[in-house]
């Protein structure tokens, strides 16, 4: 190590030192403070912060309503990244052809991700309202009655996830339509001499070349479904009667309630579930390759 | 039909189910926005009556507090871009120029970061802003977000310092620049489209966050749109919808605009962040 290297080092850790302060003053510190309040009795009613070890992990694993919430989350991944996957998979498609006015359609389709999350909530909340929303208004006109979306848990659930699908597609079919690109074209041209239809060059030649692709656009979706909170506290509160509560929501209703506690647990429990798909994310994604 | 027509036809068909299916909701709010609520509540009824009523309240009505949200906004999410991007410039340099140790775990444990849920800070953090005496100011927002943006920055810009030539801030270093010269006046200037689709990711991030919004303000003197828009309620239990989706229109036309006319960075930002790997 020659005193150049020493002095160089030290320089970069210099540089990184501003973006390490904040990351570890406002991420890490936090995260552990919470593990740190989730091993206490911590009810803004009862005086006296208190260590109790894992009995708010305990209290909360018998909950039935932190287990429900967790299945609701999980749904809601699966069906919500598994359409917005279909669906972004589809307008990739159309977009990587050769058409005219390609380029705004690649516009129109970036809007959905530049309306805010919660405006976003807030439109989709009025389109599904009983008495005036669009979607009554065109069923009742075409005759076909009208749907009371947030009364009952499966239509709810499917009012959440139509609107997150919305929002989130854009992004999917950007990620997409990137690994589309990246394909040659003469991938193709034996198919095409040998007489394969559209249909088998699909299946056969662009699907397993999109695979790595389509694997992290649907890990790096699959995490952000898992934290899914703002549209659910928007759009239906998390009913009717806890049918579209996440888990990240459960837990703000304790906050809400004071039992820091037991929202510490279910936000730690939250944190750990995420971690292991981040892990396989950072596994998948090769991200030191283009540094070495 | 032979199969290139079918491909055409199909082609064109899901063209335009694509762009309704992109566009209904944002122009229903924008119908809305010009419509005068209907007050009776009877079976499925949407009564139009052009109005820009719903703006002149929106944008005049001092106790709607809607100008002041979109001023926090604006404020936040400007103050928190110029010291994200500054700050991740600076790591990303170190990161793509400097050998150190631990050189290639900085990213991975940036980027694992990015993947916190939100809800797993809160807990500690309200009380750590609540014992700083920050709630309902803007350094409440302002210290969580530049943390929280500065993973997606940081790839981005790491990504693009990574391809750019190393040769051109060596041959400054040989004519005796110091590293920070080598980066202020070499790559910086080379930088300009990833620092610009960087400093739009960010505002829009900061622009649209939610969670700690709400949490941390209480009124608004420090409430941003989003918390705004997301807790507007009528007095009378009548929900005023017009209102909310004219203060929906004014404060997502900014970003829609942004979004479209700086679509190329946008784009590359987005994938460069999530598609390192590839």
């Amino acid at each position: 190590m020659g005193r150049i290297e020493y002095r160089e080092e030290k320089l970069a850790y210099g540089m990184l030192s501003p973006m390490l302060a904040f990351v570890v003053l406002f991420i890490i510190i936090p995260v552990l403070g919470t593990f740190w309040i989730s091993l206490h009795r911590d009810v803004t009613f009862i005086p006296g912060f208190k260590f109790v070890g894992l009995r708010n992990y305990v209290t909360v694993l018998e909950k039935p309503e932190f287990w429900h919430s967790f299945f609701v989350t999980v749904a809601f991944s699966v069906v919500s990244v598994s359409l917005e996957t279909i669906l972004g998979l589809v307008f990739a498609l159309i977009l990587n052809e050769e058409i005219k006015g390609r380029g705004i359609l690649r516009a129109v389709v970036l809007i959905p991700w530049a309306v805010p999350t919660i405006i976003s909530a807030r439109t989709w909340q009025l389109m599904y309202n009983y008495s005036y929303g669009l979607f009554n208004w065109i069923f009742s006109h075409l005759g076909l009655g009208t749907v009371n979306w947030f009364g009952t848990p499966i239509s709810a659930f499917f009012a959440v996830v139509f609107a997150d699908v919305w929002k989130t597609t854009p992004f999917m079919t950007l990620l997409l339509l990137a690994g589309l690109q990246a394909i040659p074209k003469d991938a193709y041209e034996a198919a095409i001499i040998d007489g394969a239809t559209m249909f088998q060059r699909f299946w056969h030649i662009t699907l397993p070349l999109l695979r790595p692709v389509l694997i992290v656009a649907v890990t790096l979706r699959t995490i952000d479904a898992l934290r899914v909170f703002d549209i659910i506290y928007v759009l239906t509160g998390g009913g009717p009667g806890g049918a579209t509560t996440s888990v990240s929501l459960l837990a703000f209703n304790y906050y809400n309630l004071g039992d820091y506690g037991v929202g510490s647990a279910i936000s730690i429990l939250t944190f750990l579930t995420v971690l292991s798909f981040t892990i396989v994310y950072l596994k998948i994604g090769k991200f030191q390759e283009g540094l070495k | 039909m032979n199969e290139k027509e079918l491909k055409k036809t199909l082609t064109v068909v899901g063209a335009v189910l694509m762009v309704l299916l992109c566009l209904f909701p944002f122009i229903w709010m924008l119908v809305i926005s010009f419509t005068k609520d209907a007050t009776f509540l009877g079976s499925p009824y949407v009564h139009f009556e052009f109005t820009v009523n719903n703006y002149r309240t929106v944008l005049g009505d001092p106790t709607l507090h809607f100008l002041d949200y979109f001023r926090n906004s604006m404020v936040i999410a400007t103050l928190v871009t110029i010291v994200t991007v500054s700050v991740s410039a600076l790591g990303a340099y170190a990161v793509s120029r400097i050998r150190f140790r631990g050189r290639l775990a900085v990213p991975i444990f940036v980027l694992g970061l990015s993947m916190f849920p939100q809800i797993s800070l809160v807990g500690y953090l309200f009380k750590f802003i609540e014992r700083l005496g920050w709630i309902n100011t803007y350094k409440a927002l302002f210290f969580p977000y530049v943390a929280w943006t500065m993973p997606l920055a940081l790839w981005i810009l790491l990504s693009y310092f990574t391809q750019l030539p190393k040769d051109l801030d060596e041959a400054a270093l040989i004519d005796g620049a110091s590293r920070f010269q080598a980066l202020y006046k070499v790559v910086l200037p080379l930088s300009a489209p990833a620092l610009f689709s960087t400093a739009l990711l960010v505002f829009i991030a900061a622009f649209n966050e939610f969670m700690f919004a709400l949490l941390f303000t209480t009124d608004h003197r420090a409430r941003t749109v989003p918390v705004g828009i997301a807790l507007f309620q009528g007095v009378h239990g009548e929900v005023p919808w017009g209102n909310i989706m004219a203060a929906s229109a004014i404060s997502t036309i900014p970003l829609v605009v942004l979004a479209l006319v700086f679509q190329k960075y946008i784009v590359s930002g987005l994938t460069a962040g999530a598609l390192k790997g590839e």
